[in-house]
């Protein structure tokens, strides 16, 4: 359908919803001017984001490519940081931390002589993304320093009394650093993931406890005993569809997550929902089942790389 | 020989890899031994405060940090602390001049450089790693820069070695060990094509006789390390272009 009209020499037709205008001064080519007015894709993105993404949603897919349930590829290399005690680095796609774990030792709480101490903190420094600007730590990354902290308080994961050198006078603190190298969404998984991991990793030396001097061998051999392995499963909802595993592009626009936390024997360890309106029990239910397939994975991919970084 | 089992004139394995980051607009790892350094460059862009706004070039701003668990002692670095400003304002220094900024007028050039391990060697490896993430954002720059370090290491009671080390052969490239033990170390950055010194830095004492056959020994060294850089960026860009035509 076109229609036209003139005004002052110049043509404006409408065209299948391009807007064209031409104007029209005598018939010299050099007087011709074109000039298209076009909404296309990449407008749409930034100026509605939310259509946009819903026109990719409605052909069941994600912006960029992903099926709703697929997690991004995940590797996991334990004990390259060999200043650390156990170390970790993590990519869940683009996002990469390194976790590292320094273990030195300290009297223990009055209230808890025979008690240990697990300091997680995590850094997102300005390299890893132009959002973040350099200064004290930004809200995202106190919360998730918090989040990691109660996430280990109370899982169980390490028995805080197994890091006991001496009761009342000795005992191991062990200081769990994040940093985040590259933040493409998701950090709390990676977060999770590169912690857990790096606990595994630790090695201590053999320890003694005399006349307050505490001792130590020169080499590493003890392994902590974790007594369960929690790994995490972020997903963000949109329109009642659960998308696994939301990159940063999507975290800016959906609020509403959902992260499921399971151990080996798929019991639950923590749920947290922040965001969004209500969701039903269907999407929870759905949701812990895809948490304990992706705990498989994670899994799997644990497992062979204690065996290489033990191999090494 | 030395601790690690080099001879004098030889630098530690190198190994670099630019491209690492995808949120910045250039980025690079390098390993220089045991000492591991990440550099992400984003820019030209907004400056942040107006206050930083040059009218007629780039302005840079340089930030280091080490990890918490990248020295064999846990410390926690504060943002301002005195040595890493340090380190920063040497790198800002060596690159002002050797960065185009006249072609960004009132914009603002990001180098972020994270220490994940440290054994020895700061200046230098994060001179190499800044100049590896620039060519990689694709900023011009006059030439490309390389830093090492050299020394003279007198004899220390402490180490067995000091009969095997004698005080004329002048080591190349210093780990930990062997910065710690208060010998004389000079670093020196050089523009890989003309060979003109960009940094000189010392903070010990050593003889003027010493001094250019150590800034001689070291620039041997730069031009090692270039040549891996070198070779890293050209086989990157050649991945990409065989990405491109795929």
């Amino acid at each position: 359908m076109s229609s036209t009209t003139e005004n002052n020499n110049t043509k404006y037709t409408t065209e299948n919803d391009q807007i064209t205008s031409k104007s029209d001064e005598g018939n010299s080519n050099a007087n011709k001017k074109e000039t298209k007015f076009i909404v296309d894709a990449d407008s749409i993105r930034r100026i509605q984001p939310l259509e946009y993404f819903r026109h990719f949603t409605d052909q069941k897919i994600r912006p960029n490519g992903r099926v709703f349930n697929r997690f991004r590829k995940t590797t996991l290399h334990l004990g390259s940081v060999t200043t650390a005690d156990g170390s970790a680095v993590v990519r869940i796609g683009n996002t990469s931390v390194v976790c590292g774990i320094k273990a030195e030792v300290a009297e223990p709480n009055v209230n808890t002589p025979r008690e240990g101490y697990l300091v997680p903190n995590v850094e997102l420094s300005p390299m890893c993304s132009p959002n973040f600007k350099p200064g004290p730590p930004s809200e995202l990354a106190q919360v998730l320093s918090e989040t990691v902290n109660k996430l280990l308080k109370s899982s169980s994961v390490l028995s805080l009394e197994s890091l006991c050198i001496e009761e009342g006078k000795a005992v191991w603190v062990l200081y769990c650093d994040v940093v985040c190298i590259n933040y493409d969404g998701n950090i709390l998984d990676a977060s999770v993931y590169a912690v857990v991991s790096a606990l595994s990793n630790v090695r201590l030396p053999k320890i003694t406890y005399a006349d307050g001097i505490v001792k130590a061998t020169p080499d590493k051999t003890i392994e902590l005993s974790l007594s369960r392995i929690p790994f995490s499963a972020t997903f963000a909802i949109f329109n009642g569809e659960i998308l696994a595993d939301p990159d940063e592009t999507e975290e800016v626009i959906l609020e509403e997550r959902i992260t499921i936390i399971c151990d080996e024997e798929g019991q639950l360890c923590s749920v947290l929902k922040s965001g969004g309106s209500s969701s039903t029990r269907e999407t929870f239910s759905t949701c812990l089942e895809l948490a304990r397939n992706r705990y498989s994975v994670l899994s799997t991919i644990f497992k062979e790389a204690s065996t290489s970084a033990n191999t090494n | 020989l030395r601790i690690d089992g080099r001879r004098a004139t030889e630098i530690r394995r190198i190994s670099c890899k630019p491209s690492v980051l995808s949120q910045a607009d250039g980025s690079a790892y390098i390993e220089q031994g045991n000492t591991k350094c990440l550099a992400a460059v984003y820019g030209p862009r907004e400056p942040r405060q107006k206050s930083a706004i040059l009218h007629n070039r780039a302005n840079i701003s340089v930030g280091v940090s080490f990890a918490p668990f990248a020295t064999s002692e846990r410390k926690k670095w504060g943002k301002s602390d005195k040595r890493l400003l340090e380190i920063a304002s040497f790198v800002k220094q060596t690159f002002e001049p050797v960065i185009q900024t006249s072609s960004f007028p009132r914009s603002q050039i990001d180098i972020f450089l994270q220490i994940l391990q440290f054994d020895g060697g700061t200046v230098q490896i994060c001179i190499n790693a800044t100049t590896m993430a620039l060519v990689d954002a694709g900023i011009p720059m006059n030439d490309y820069v390389c830093a090492c370090t050299a020394g003279v290491i007198q004899q220390v009671p402490i180490l067995a070695y000091d009969d095997k080390l004698m005080s004329q052969d002048n080591p190349v490239d210093l780990n930990l060990i062997e910065e710690s033990s208060n010998s004389p170390e000079v670093t020196v950055a050089i523009l890989a094509e003309s060979g003109k010194v960009t940094l000189l830095q010392s903070e010990s004492r050593l003889s003027l006789k010493k001094l250019q056959a150590v800034a001689q020994l070291a620039k041997a060294g730069c031009r090692e390390i270039c040549d891996v850089m070198d070779k890293a960026l050209r086989k990157n860009v050649k991945d990409l272009f065989g990405k491109m035509e795929a």
